[in-house]
Parts: structure tokens; sequence; C-alpha cells
């Protein structure tokens, strides 16, 4: 060792030893995000494994990517698959542009108070627990005595089990997966608003630019760099279908079309004890999720605009 | 020129039109839930419409709160919430405080460490074998220690500490106080409104936790809240009970379940107007430095 890189090494470890208080405050922290984070992590190998409950995760034997070729042959595989992307992508497409827009109205209220009490009473459903939420949908829906099929008794038509019909579950939740986050998600839109130059708005105003104008030259583009960002973790975010949401809402009948990849690895990894087939499954999902995060990521970086990292 | 044109006038009556119906949207439901709960049972069958009660009675309040497992769940969903949001907003604090020292030896890697949890995780099946094999399945621990620290949190919090005046700490050093004593008694005295709006964060995330009851506990009685209502919501069917005078009172299911989403959601409710101006600050620390 030179003695360069000895004094360099000496004076880290009198960096280490004057901080040692720091690092007792770190230790636990760093502790539980080991074992609940990463030791997780590790058990991602019985994807590779046959798991035997009796040997354990370490004992149970390699099989190679035989889980893998056992998920995508299961007839299942592109269901869960096909439904995981889609939900997903109709709520990439209808759900992230709604707190934009809802943004840019709630930016147009002159009136303190009321654009106040608006934002409370609009972030309210993020709140609410998806048992609590599921639980109010259903009541509304209910075929006996919902509200949405009075009012389509009332409108002379038959009332529909919106629950078990197919071709309206995905419309279903999508649109209450929006009626729940939208408001949530002004937030950071709107804080981004709130740093817009006024005179860049009476300068278009001069100019002869109407509200929607204005809203298009002026708003949007100072949003520009918070748009990117959100919308690189929501395409990281293509597989989350919203677990939550489908598991409580979903049943035998609509499966076709709703159960996705976190549904099945609940059922045949937890309920049937398929654990490496499941794992595999969710691997599956999380190393895509992986990948998109990284490359719309560099994308925008690219564009020229600053990305998540 | 004209300052509003007929054009912005417009506008603005349209927009303000359009916020008043998304509050209805977004209230009607309760108001809908509150009027059915206190309806009379005999009323409720038919549906449709409530601006008022049909009738009154608290028969469906009764029969939800003499449920031992509503109660039991209460219990638990308390316990874990209390708990697991006093550890972790402790944990977090500590870990978040240490690595927004620009002097700490290797606090990028920590940072790294962390970081990556939110880019990458084990999923379902590993997580509930790691339980397993700790022997925590069934215990109230497995609802409360998976949750105590989130990458997210931490990084909310280093952004705050990062923006405290260096000169606060730097006075309780002159003073000959070491690390620990100045995050105690200097920082965390300092941090209040950033440790109320994390612990928020966290009670409501353990409040409304269901999944976790789901995917660990087997007992009836270490069910959380979430857990028993969903139950009483699929199964609440037409049913009787013995009301005070040894009578049976029909009560329908539809009652049932409306009075126990309300009981339910009642403490975030209840809270929700103090609660809210601290989530707002936290979902803006929290986009700032994503």
């Amino acid at each position: 060792m030179t003695s360069h890189a000895k004094s360099l090494s000496s004076s880290r470890w009198k960096h280490v030893k004057r901080d040692r208080y720091l690092y007792l405050l770190l230790l636990p922290g760093l502790l539980t995000i080991f074992l609940f984070k990463y030791v997780p992590m590790y058990g991602i190998i019985i994807a590779f494994k046959e798991y035997n409950i009796l040997l354990g995760v370490f004992e149970s034997p390699w099989v190679g990517f035989k889980q893998f070729e056992r998920l995508f042959r299961t007839p299942d595989f592109i269901t869960i698959f096909r439904n995981t992307f889609l939900i997903s992508l109709y709520k990439l497409i209808f759900g992230f542009p709604a707190p934009i827009i809802l943004a840019l109205l709630l930016n147009e209220l002159r009136n303190g108070f009321f654009k106040r009490f608006t934002q409370s009473v609009l972030y309210l459903p993020h709140f609410l627990s998806w048992v609590i939420f599921t639980g109010i949908i259903v009541a509304f829906l209910n075929p006996v005595d919902g509200l949405v099929n009075y009012i389509l008794l009332a409108l002379d038509m038959k009332p529909i089990n919106f629950m078990i019909i197919p071709d309206y579950f995905r419309t279903l939740l999508v649109s209450t997966h929006i009626y729940k986050e939208m408001g949530w998600g002004t937030i950071i839109y709107l804080a981004a608003m709130s740093g817009v130059n006024p005179d860049l708005y009476e300068a278009a105003r001069v100019d002869g630019a109407n509200k929607f104008k204005q809203m298009w030259h002026v708003t949007i583009p100072s949003i520009r760099s918070v748009i990117y960002i959100l919308l690189i973790l929501d395409l990281g975010g293509i597989l989350e279908a919203g677990f939550m949401q489908v598991f409580l809402l979903y049943n035998p009948l609509v499966y076709e079309v709703a159960d996705i990849i976190d549904t099945y690895v609940y059922r045949v990894g937890i309920q049937s004890a398929n654990y490496s087939l499941a794992t595999a499954a969710g691997l599956f999902k999380s190393v895509i999720a992986l990948v998109l995060i990284y490359t719309a990521n560099k994308i925008v970086q690219k564009s020229g605009n600053n990305g998540l990292w | 020129m004209n300052r509003h044109s007929s054009g912005e006038r417009l506008f603005n009556v349209i927009n303000y039109i359009l916020m008043l119906l998304l509050i209805i949207a977004m209230i009607y439901p309760f108001w809908y839930l509150i009027m059915a709960s206190l309806s009379d049972p005999k009323l409720t069958s038919l549906g449709g419409l409530y601006l008022w009660p049909r009738g009154f009675s608290w028969d469906a309040y009764t029969t939800v709160l003499r449920d031992t497992s509503f109660w039991s769940g209460f219990r638990v969903s308390i316990i874990v919430t209390i708990v697991g949001t006093a550890i972790g907003t402790f944990l977090t604090a500590m870990t978040a405080y240490a690595i927004s020292k620009k002097r700490l030896e290797g606090r990028m890697v920590a940072s790294f460490f962390i970081l990556f949890t939110m880019l990458f995780n084990g999923g379902l099946v590993p997580n509930y074998l790691l339980l397993k094999e700790l022997n925590l399945l069934d215990t109230l621990w497995a609802l409360i220690l998976p949750g105590t620290i989130s990458a997210f949190n931490v990084f909310v919090m280093r952004s705050f500490f990062v923006g405290l005046p260096e000169e606060v700490e730097e006075a309780a050093k002159i003073d000959g106080a070491n690390d620990l004593a100045i995050f105690f008694r200097v920082v965390l005295p300092l941090s209040k409104a950033v440790l109320a709006t994390i612990g928020l964060f966290m009670a409501v995330m353990y409040w409304n936790d269901f999944f976790s009851t789901i995917l660990y506990i087997n007992s009836k009685d270490k069910w959380q809240l979430q857990a028993v209502l969903r139950n009483l919501i699929d199964h609440a069917v037409q049913s009787s009970i013995n009301g005070p005078n040894g009578d049976q009172i029909q009560v329908s299911a539809f009652t049932v379940r409306a009075a126990s989403i309300l009981l339910a959601t009642l403490p975030i409710l209840l809270l929700y107007p103090f609660l809210q101006k601290h989530f707002v600050k936290g979902a803006m620390i929290g986009s700032i430095k994503g």
C-alpha cells in the first residue's frame, strides 16, 4: 500500500470513528430494510427451484427455468398477462391525463375558500381503504337495492349486475380508479403551477390568447418536467394493475377479463401453495417493470429533460 | 382592453359548475350511506335515491356494535396502527437523519441500498415465506413489522433534514453534545411537522391495511378491522336480531353494510380536516425529491 493510500484509508477510518453515533442511528433502519426487503429478494431464488416446504429455501433442489416453462405453458398465462397489461394501459391512458386536466381547472378557481374546499373534498377518496371504497361501489351497483340500477329502472331499462358481466368489468376498474385517485394526483401539478410567473398569462392575454390557449401555451409547458417524471413512474408501474382493487372486486365470473398477475400469484402461491411457480410469475413481472422504468427514464433523458436519476 | 372577456366569464361559470358537480359526486356516496344506515330496514329493499332516511332506526348500528368481531378488529387495528406508526416513524427518522449528513462515509451506498427497494422487490411469496420462517405468521408482529420502513418515507424525511439550518446543530456540538444527543434533543424537537406528516401517512396505511390479515393471519381474534369489515360486507345477509323487548327486529343486509362501512371510516373522516394539510405538505416534500 502506498503511503498516500494508507493515509487516505486512515483518515477514512477516523471519519467513521468520528461519526460512530450516526452509524448507530443508521443501523436499525438498514437492518430492517435488509430483513424485510432484501431477504425476500434473495427468496426469489425459489423461482429456479422446486420449493419443498420441509427442505426450505436453501435446501430445495434447483430446477433451472422449469417453473418459467410451466408458467408460459399454462393456458392462464396469456390471459393474466393480457389482463394485467390492458388494465394498466387503460388506467394510464385515461387516468394519467385526468389529474392534469383537473389541476388546470382547479388552478383557474379564483375564490380561495372555494378552491381549498374543493381540493379537500377531492383528496378524500384517496384516504379511504380499498375495502371501504369497493364496499361503496358494490352498494351502488347492487342489482337489487343499488342506486345505479334504481336509475336504470327509472329510465325503463333492465337492471344490470355490473360485477359479474365481463364487458363492464375493466371499465368499472378504470373509472373507479380515476374517481379515487384523480384528486390526490393534482397536488403535485398544482404545486408546479403555482410557480408559474403571472406575467406570462398577462402577456398571453394581451396577445389575444383565450383560456385554453393560455393553458396550452403557458401552463402545460411550465409543468412539463413534472409530467415527464410522473409518466416515467407510471410507465414503470405498467404492470401494477391495482392488486387490492382487482382482488376485492373480481370473482370467478369475470376472471377472463380481470385476473391479473398479482391475483394469480396470490391464488397459485398462497392459496394452492405452489410457491415456486407463483414466485416465477412475480419475478417475471418485476423484471419487466424494472426494464420499463429504466427505458422510460433513458428516453426522457435523451429528450433533454431531467429523469428520475 | 377588458380584463375579463365574455369568453373567460363563460369559462369561469362552467368551471365552477363542473367543480360543484364533482364535489357532489365525492360527497353524495357518504350522504347516501348515512341516510341508508339510519333508515328503517323494511323500507330499504326497493333501493333508490336517498336524500333523507326512510323511517328511522338505529338497528343497523346496534347490530354492528354488538358484533364481537367488529370490536376485536377495532382493537387489533388500533394496536397495530399505534405500535407500527410509533416504531416506523422513529426508525424512519433515525435512518433519514444519518443519510442526510453529507460528511457520512458510505452515505451514497446506504442511500442506494434504500432506493433500490423502490425499484425492485421480492414479491408476495418470498415475503410470506420469510415471515413463515421467522415464525411470525398469525402474530400481530406480522401485521406491524414489514410496514415499518419504506424508502419513500425515508427520502421524504431526508429532504426535510437536509433543509435544517446547520447553525443549530453546530451550537450544540460546541457545547459538547454528540450526534445522538443532537438528534434526540435538537433535531427531533425541530422536526415535529415532518414527523407528524410521516406518522400520519403511516397511520393511514396501517389503518387501511387489509391484505396483511389475509396473507399472514389465521386466528379470527387477530384480524384487522378492514378484514372484519370485508367479511361483514360480504356476508351481511337478511338477518334478525333480538330487540330490546325480546321481539325480533328485521335487519336488512344493506343497512348493516352501510353502517359498518361508515363506522370503519369514521376515524379517518373525523380526523381528515385536521390531517389534510399535513398530508398535502408530505406529498409535496416527497414529490420535490421523488
